[in-house]
């Protein structure tokens, strides 16, 4: 039996997924959500930004949160100094006259604690967290709150892409997080996002503060709180126009620990304490769809690769041993006509180039739905030439510490 | 309904639509490979019978209108090299590979003797050939390497004929032709101008069981 036959339930979970989302991308709520005006209300909102030697991003950071268009009186920052051993103090001591910028300083306690210390230092109704490396659009905040019309919501998501992104690198993980925007809007159309990620989240404080505030979370507490929040019967909403610009890894290193974090954070708190959200009828598409695919993907992932890695593996030896003490300048050079005879088509091919241009396709609905700038193309390159080699390492890393139930620190 | 159950079954309804039209698309290709080959060994077997023919009706001299059967060789190792992908791709069990591949012996075997055949009516000198029987059903391990070197021969040295068989193929006139050449099943197998060598060690020691000085090239070696 070919090895390959393994992949196919893989690949037909993959397109099901896609076909998901760009179904429910077309349907009412997903639309209605795209037609959503800035609404009039302003309830009063506390902007968290948790900082923990984050000296170099901080004032820009803040300036980008000052500069927001919202009532200034209805508007606070709070600046945390979780126990910062670089000049992250100096750097905030910038702002400390700001009328609406508070500062906390505190021992080092984890991201959850700083987030905790601002919460219970605030009386807003709405409470958001940037982390220390993104930057807000000026708009991106009305956006925001109009998500909060609806009484059930409790938590809104943004739409993030990558601050200038530099390198090749940066550029394929530019794809992927507008690839997440698209994913985003569309999940949350059916309540089923599980997380809220760091750049610019809200939540309703009362919802916070009945749920016991933020957690460790296997160092995932954006993950874990949105966890909370579904398993408690909110609503997690998304702003796909509330654009928020956050700075991605320049190395490969440095982006594999990021991702090996998420990755086994998502794993220990799914397979863990919200054990019970996998497979629930009560939690609608995010217990019967979005979990199971998270989950799936992380397999198929590494299966895929493995499968690609043996095979490339065995043909690139059985190509080099038939080549062996033939002249170079014949075995070097490809034999086959440009013939339509030769198209290599056969299932597994064309259904992972199905998947592929799918993804295009979300990346491209991405851009367009939250109006980010840039040329797509530089980022969609690197992301089909790179992505499906890198998501592998933390797949891989991150299944194996959880399996070894191996922890690493923050940023290690 | 809810709304994520009405789109999840949209979603799979797209997903079985696509995943049977990539499989009716490879399966199309498939068959258009297999309707490609067929109509070259149709045309083929045309041109030989037809050359067959002419040699035949012109025995009192057929070197003067009997067209050379060099392009028909050349056409003749394309189709080999479209039936090898071919067979890659559906499988060396497939009865339709199966059928092509008898066919395309049985031309390959109706080359060599016309070409044999007309060398000694013209009184010229016969081009070098070779006859390679080879297996791929996993008991010849050297095989695809020694494939891969005729095909280098064959394209350095454009005088060279070079006939492959499948030995395990059941099909008469390979076996009789087995049967005359006297090649037993140590394969790879080679009879190169009527000497036979078995296995494949190098290209070196291959070149070293062609007639000396007959690897003559219209293009440099290296």
């Amino acid at each position: 039996m070919s090895p390959e036959l393994f992949a196919y339930p893989f690949l037909f979970v993959a397109i099901f997924v896609e076909s998901f989302i760009l179904v429910t991308l077309l349907s009412k709520p997903a639309r209605d959500a795209r037609a959503r005006e800035q609404g009039a209300a302003t309830p009063s909102v506390a902007v968290i930004v948790p900082c923990w030697n984050e000296a170099a991003t901080l004032g820009a950071t803040c300036e980008s949160l000052l500069a927001l268009r919202y009532p200034k009186d209805k508007l606070e920052i709070f600046l945390v100094d979780d126990g910062s051993t670089d000049e992250t103090a100096a750097a905030m001591a910038r702002f400390a006259e700001h009328p609406q910028v508070r500062i906390i300083r505190k021992e080092n306690g984890g991201k959850h604690t700083a987030l905790n210390a601002a919460i219970n230092a605030t009386s807003a109704e709405l409470v958001g967290c940037l982390d220390a490396d993104s930057f807000v659009e000026p708009d991106a905040l009305n956006h925001i709150v109009a998500c909060f019309t609806d009484p059930h919501v409790a938590a809104a998501t943004a739409a993030m892409s990558v601050h200038r992104p530099g390198n090749f690198l940066q550029h394929m993980q530019n794809a992927e997080y507008i690839f997440g925007i698209t994913l985003r809007h569309s999940f949350a159309s059916v309540n089923g996002l599980y997380v809220t990620p760091g750049p610019f989240s809200f939540y309703r404080r009362d919802v916070i503060e009945k749920l016991g505030g933020f957690r460790y979370g296997h160092q995932t507490e954006d993950m874990e709180m949105a966890l909370r929040i579904q398993h408690a019967g909110y609503k997690i909403e998304n702003a796909p126009r509330a654009r928020v610009y956050t700075q991605a890894p320049e190395t490969l290193s440095k982006l594999v620990k990021q991702r090996t974090r998420w990755t086994s954070g998502f794993l220990r708190n799914i397979l863990g304490e919200y054990r019970g959200l996998v497979a629930s009828r009560n939690h609608g598409a995010l217990g019967m769809l979005v979990l199971p695919a998270a989950l799936i993907s992380i397999a198929s992932g590494i299966l895929l690769f493995s499968l690609t890695l043996v095979n490339l593996g065995q043909n690139a030896l059985a190509a080099i041993d038939v080549r062996v003490g033939i002249p170079l300048s014949y075995s070097m050079l490809p034999h086959v006509a440009l013939d339509w005879f030769y198209f290599p088509a056969n299932v597994y091919a064309l259904l992972g180039i199905a998947t592929l241009a799918a993804s295009v396709s979300l990346i491209a609905i991405g851009k367009r739905i939250s109006r980010t700038p840039g040329n797509i193309a530089f980022d969609i390159v690197p992301y089909l030439i790179l992505y499906v080699f890198v998501v592998p390492l933390w797949l891989i890393t991150a299944t194996s510490d959880v399996a070894r139930g191996k922890r690493r620190g923050w940023r290690y | 309904m809810s709304l994520a159950a009405r789109n999840a079954l949209i979603a799979l309804g797209i997903t079985i639509a696509l995943t049977a039209t990539v499989a009716y698309t490879v399966n199309y290709l498939n068959r258009a490979r297999v309707a490609e080959l067929s109509a070259i060994e149709d045309k083929l077997s045309i041109d030989i019978l037809s050359l067959d023919t002419q040699f035949s009706l012109l025995t009192a001299a057929p070197c003067d209108s009997v067209a050379s059967s060099t392009t028909l060789t050349g056409e003749l190792a394309d189709l080999g090299t479209r039936l090898s992908y071919a067979e890659s791709q559906l499988g060396s069990d497939n009865p339709q590979v199966i059928g092509l591949k008898d066919q395309y012996s049985l031309l390959e075997i109706r080359d060599y003797l016309i070409t044999k055949q007309l060398a000694a009516a013209c009184g010229t000198k016969p081009p070098v050939t070779v006859l390679y029987f080879y297996s791929n059903a996993g008991d010849c391990a050297d095989c695809d390497k020694a494939g891969y070197a005729l095909s280098y021969l064959r394209s350095t040295y454009p005088t060279l004929r070079v006939y492959s068989f499948d030995y395990n193929l059941d099909l008469g006139a390979l076996k009789t032709l087995i049967a005359v050449t006297k090649v037993n099943d140590t394969l790879p197998a080679f009879v190169i101008n009527s000497k036979h060598f078995y296995g494949f060690t190098s290209l070196e020691d291959l070149e070293k069981q062609f007639p000396k000085g007959s690897l003559a090239t219209s293009t440099p070696k290296h």
